[in-house]
This record gives structure tokens, sequence and C-alpha cells, in this order.
């Protein structure tokens, strides 16, 4: 998801923009002068200020390249899959789900549904997935729901033990 | 004396010993998994640590981050891939002696010289934060507001970014952290009206999300690493006492740069690492050598960055600033259990203290054997691929959030801190200050607020005090050190061209 300094920048602006009309809509405390809108008020003012340097490219030359190791002359780069861009949105998504669906589901299904869902997409083959998406959830669930005790929802497939 | 048997006691309670135990196989696991850091290691943990005694939580903080930072350095060295961020200043390096056949003296360095770097870095916390708390009971409001934000702006200064993105970074930060009721005032911010935000945004769910929601988003963008050849090691530890006697004075110079370092708020060990190794070179009589398999860069930035480790934890206990992004999930722990960070902590508390400082030693001596093992099957677990790991570290950041306060919410917010967290690294926005910013959001405003008040709206007493006026003097020139960096570098890169302007002219 790579965007341009222009775009960034401009959003930063306006999230500035926002920010200083939400401080300007904060009440005031009886008998002082400082209240809550003074804090958000120079939050959002400096990132408009910050947003404009951005979208000029102000301090584009302290950026650093990324941290991985450049391929040696000769070496085999691994080529990134297909659809790289858009399949990085999946696992959020999935955090979406998890939080519509495990009240009714219950954990056991959402988490193997979940876990399905990343492995296939990761090019796993059926006899890794498979046993994952039951094995992880049941670990999981004994690890939170029996030893550390939190209430993790049973929906429509509850355990024996 | 007392107080340290006290503390050796709490250290030698059995829940406290299997929590080193099982957090130093789960620091080694995850740090040698590349893409996994050391912050999302300890990040998922939290959720864990809200069911176990105070010292035994921060001594799964502990443990769980020293093995990690090491671990990091494995598939480094045998693939080229650094495991955690700390690890890449030195990748090449060490791949580089794995090619030369020396595997075994790369990682046995790694190991050895982390180990007396963490020892060295405790050391440095032992004899820093009880001297600089006596100094810091003096501190009022306006002291802790300029050290606050002289935190963060080291933050964004240390970024190998954009200083101004940085900024960014750091203000969205404090944004966040004025969500909810949460302020001097009591009054509900950018609650858009939903129950769920009156309470502000917790930091550990943005942590999980910055720090490894992300990363799952990044390995499905990514192609799988290769696989490990398997190899047999020889003896891991052979010749380290030999390169200890050869580079004693790289050693100090990696501990010391790593304890500065460390203690410099918002700075980690990724930041040590990588000073460290360019200082190496810079002072090295063989600078020629480095880059081709030279041990003397690994020794120095090895250290540095394990000794920044326990020294990022002198601001975090001492002010409750933290050190790095390690700390910033301690200070929560920290608050969880009671143990408020403060200067009184060395005072009132002063078992637990020296209890904190037994189990780093510990975490660093078993660090070896232990790490002599997780080189050994480094092998098999570098084999697992990530298609089996990811699932797994997914469903615990939505369970561990959900855990945090028995609420969905929590894993909503997750998966948008997962978001943000990803699509600011790949435009350059450095997330570390983004979540320095959440973390310290309230304690920057509870100063400023309750400092403008005592002074009647007059801004003078933030700079009339002592100490006050250092620390504003430094944040100052923290803020303004990158357009002088910039003047300067424009001003040589116009010095040459001015000269061979004039020089063609002469020519000509």
């Amino acid at each position: 998801m790579q965007l341009s300094d222009r775009i960034t920048g401009s959003c930063l602006v306006a999230l500035g923009g926002v920010t200083v009309y939400g401080a300007l809509q904060q009440p005031g405390v009886p008998g002082q002068d400082v209240g809550p809108s003074v804090f958000p008020m120079v939050i959002g003012l400096g990132l408009m200020g910050c947003g404009s340097l951005v979208a000029l490219r102000i301090g584009h030359s302290f950026e650093a390249p990324d941290d991985v190791v450049p391929p040696e002359p000769g070496e085999v780069v691994a080529r990134p899959p297909r659809f790289a861009e858009w399949r990085a949105f999946l696992p959020p998504l999935l955090l979406l789900f998890y939080m519509l669906a495990v009240e009714s589901l219950g954990f056991l299904l959402t988490a193997a549904a979940i876990s399905l869902a990343v492995s296939f997409t990761m090019g796993a083959r059926a006899r890794l997935a498979l046993p994952l998406a039951v094995l992880a959830p049941l670990g999981i669930h004994a690890i939170f729901v029996r030893l550390l005790r939190v209430p993790l929802p049973d929906g429509l497939l509850t355990l024996p033990w | 004396m007392t107080d340290l048997f006290e503390g050796l006691r709490l250290v030698l309670q059995t829940d406290v010993l299997i929590a080193i135990a099982a957090s130093a196989v789960y620091g080694l696991v995850i740090g040698s998994l590349p893409g996994l850091s050391a912050t999302m290691a300890t990040a998922l943990l939290v959720p864990v640590t809200f069911y176990l005694s105070p010292i035994a939580a921060v001594a799964t903080i502990i443990t769980a981050s020293a093995m990690a930072i090491f671990s990091g350095d494995i598939p480094g060295c045998l693939l080229r891939i650094p495991g955690t961020p700390a690890s890449a200043a030195y990748t090449d390096e060490a791949y580089a002696m794995t090619r030369k056949g020396q595997a075994e003296l790369a990682l046995g360095t790694g190991l050895w010289f982390s180990a007396i770097g963490g020892i060295a870095g405790t050391l440095s916390l032992l004899i820093m934060a009880p001297a600089l708390a006596e100094v810091a009971l003096n501190f009022s409001s306006f002291e802790y507001f300029w050290l606050a934000v002289l935190g963060l702006m080291c933050a964004t200064l240390v970024a190998r970014s954009s200083p101004v993105k940085a900024i960014a970074s750091m203000l969205l930060g404090l944004l966040f952290s004025c969500i909810g009721m949460e302020n001097p005032a009591g009054t509900p911010r950018f609650t858009f009206g939903m129950t769920d935000l009156l309470g502000g945004i917790e930091p550990l769910p943005a942590l999980v999300g910055v720090f490894a929601v992300s990363q799952v988003m990044r390995a499905l963008s990514e192609a799988e690493p290769p696989p490990l050849p398997r190899r047999r090691f020889g003896s891991i530890m052979a010749g380290q006492w030999a390169l200890t006697k050869k580079y004693p004075k790289p050693m100090m110079r990696g501990n010391i740069v790593g304890i500065i370092i460390g203690v410099l708020p918002g700075a980690g060990a990724d930041m040590a690492a990588w000073v460290s190794y360019a200082l190496s070179k810079r002072f090295s009589k063989e600078p020629q050598k480095f880059g081709t398999g030279h041990p003397e860069g690994l020794v120095e930035s090895g250290a540095s960055n394990n000794a920044s480790l326990a020294s990022g934890w002198v601001p975090a206990l001492l002010f409750g600033i933290p050190g790095d992004t390690i700390t910033a999930i301690a200070i929560g722990v920290l608050y969880m259990k009671g143990l408020n960070p403060g200067p009184t902590l060395f005072t009132e508390r002063a078992s637990s203290m020296y209890a904190l400082y037994i189990i780093f030693i510990l975490a660093n001596i078993i660090m070896i054997p232990l790490g002599i093992i997780m080189i050994r099957v480094a092998a098999t677990v570098l084999r697992a691929p990530r298609a089996s790991i990811m699932p797994i570290i997914l469903l615990l950041c939505a369970v561990g959030a959900f855990a945090t306060g028995n609420n969905l919410f929590a894993v909503l917010l997750v998966a948008f801190f997962g978001t943000l967290g990803y699509v600011m690294e790949r435009n350059g926005y450095p997330v570390a200050a983004l979540v320095l910013g959440i973390v310290m959001g309230s304690m920057v405003e509870q100063s400023f607020v309750t400092s403008l008040i005592k002074s009647d709206n007059s801004i003078m007493p933030f700079f009339d005090r002592p100490i006050s006026a250092v620390l504003a003097a430094i944040t100052l020139g923290a803020l303004l050190w990158p357009v002088a960096a910039w003047l300067i570098r424009r001003m040589k890169a116009r010095a040459p061209a001015v000269a061979g302007a004039s020089g063609g002219h002469a020519n000509g």
C-alpha cells in the first residue's frame, strides 16, 4: 500500500483540521482558561504543519532504505505472491469476522475458519491446514479457558471437558 | 542487604522460575522466526501476565525480550534474514562468516556477547537507577512535562526515517491518547457517542495491532523465505574467549553505547545495533575487513543491542517513560501489578527492584545454554512453514486483545491498528513513535495542563526552574537538530559544487 507523500501529507493536514475543529467543540471548564481543548488543539496544529511538510517532501532525504538486506549479485530473489498488496488486508478482515461471528459460532469454529483462511492463502496444502485448524484452536482454548480463565464463548460447539 | 535476600526469595519462587523457563523458550523460538520481532513476542505475552504474580509477570517480559533479541541473530546468520530488526545491522557480516564456514563462530559471538551486553546493561541499571531516583524525587510537573516531550523527541530523532514523518507519527499517537474521558477535565473527547471509546484507547490492543497483526499482514504479502539447509554444528562457544581478549575495546564500547542508547527514551535495541556497528567500523584498525565476515562488528553490536535492553528500563522504572517499545509494554504491566513506576519504587519496593535485577542477570546466564540448544535445533524450528505459524499468531492477537477486558471491541481496535501500522510502515512513518505517543500521551497532557494551571497560564515557569530549563534546551535542540543536519548537508554539498564550478571556469 505505497502511497505518495502528497497523499499521506494531505491526509495528515485533513486529520489535523478535523482535530482542531473537534477541539474547538470541547466545553470549557468554568473558572479556568486551560480546558480539554488545549492539548488536541496543539496536536491538530502540529499534524497540519507536519502534513504540509510531508506533502512538500521536506525531510525526505533523511529516509533510510528498508532494513531488509539487499540481494547479493547472482542471488535468486523469490517473487512476491500474486495480489500481494491486497492479500495483506486479509488479517484485519478476519479479525472483524472474529468479532462478529465468535458469539454465535463459538471460539473453536471461528478460530478454525480463520486458521484455514490464513493457511490456504499462504499456499498451505490441506494436509497441513486441516490439522492446524483443529489443533491450534484447541490448544489456544486450553491455554486461555482452562489455564487463564478467559471466558471465550462456546457457541455451537461445546467441548465435553 | 535484607532487601537483596528478599529479592532473591521472590525470584526463587516456583511460579517465577517456571515463568522464566517457559518465557525463555518462547522468546528464543519467536525471535528466531524471521519477521517476528522481540516487541511482538512481548506484546503477545501481556495477556498471560494478567494471571501471574507481579514478579513472575515482569520476569516473563524480561526473559522473553532478552532471548528474542539474541535469537534474532540465528536466521540472520544462517539465512541472511534478520529474525528481529535489532539483528538487521550486522546480518550481512554474520552471513558472510557463515559462507566462510564460520557459522559456529558467528552464532557463538552473537550468543556470548549478547549475554555479556545484557549483564553490563543490568549493572548500569543497578547503579544508575537508584542514583537518578534521588534526583528524580525533586521533579515537579514542569520537569515531567519536558522529560516526556524529550522522550517523544528522541523517538523521532533516532527513527531512521524522515523526522517530519516521525513527528507526525508521534502526534498521531498523542491524538489517539486524547480519546476518551481520561483527561484532566474529565470530559469525553473524540468518542463519537461510542461507549466503548469512553475509557480511551488501551495501549495493548494498539501494540498488538501495530507489531503483531501488521507482521502477519506483511507475511501474507511477501514470498516465503528459503528453507534452511540442514547442517551439523561444531562447538558453538569455541573461540569466544579468544575473541573477548582480542576485542576488549569494541566490546566495552558496544556495552557503553548500548547502555546510553537504551537510557535515551524511545531509542531501542535496533538503533543501538546500527550505531554500534557503524562505530565499530569507524574505529576499527581493519575497517576494510568489514562486510567480508569479520567478527569485530558482531562483537560490538551484539553486545550493544542486549545492553540497551536492560538500560531501557532506567527511564521506565524511574519516570514511567519507556526506553524502547518493549519497555512501553512493560510499563503497562508494572502499573497493572501495582509496581507503579516512579522514584519511590526504589525506596518503598526495593526488594522488588532487586528481584528485577536478579531476573535480568539470571536471564542472561541461562541464555547461554538455552541459546546453544536453540542454535542446534534452529534448522528444525526454521523449517516450520509460515503458513503454520501466522494463523496461530493471528488467533493469539484476537484472543489476547479480548482477554485484556473481556471485550470484543478490543479485537476491532487490534484490526484497526494492524491496518494503520502496516500502511504507515509501507509509507515510511515509524510505528515506534506512534506507539510511544499512545503510551505517553496522557502523561504529557496531564503534566502540561497541571503545570499551566499551577503557573496561572504563564509559560515562564517551564523555563525558569534549573532542571526544567536544561531539559527544555535539550528538547528544543532535539527538535532543531534535523534542520541543522539538513543545513550542514546542504552546505557541504554546495561547497564542492562551487569549487568544481570555479575550477572549471579557471580551466576554461
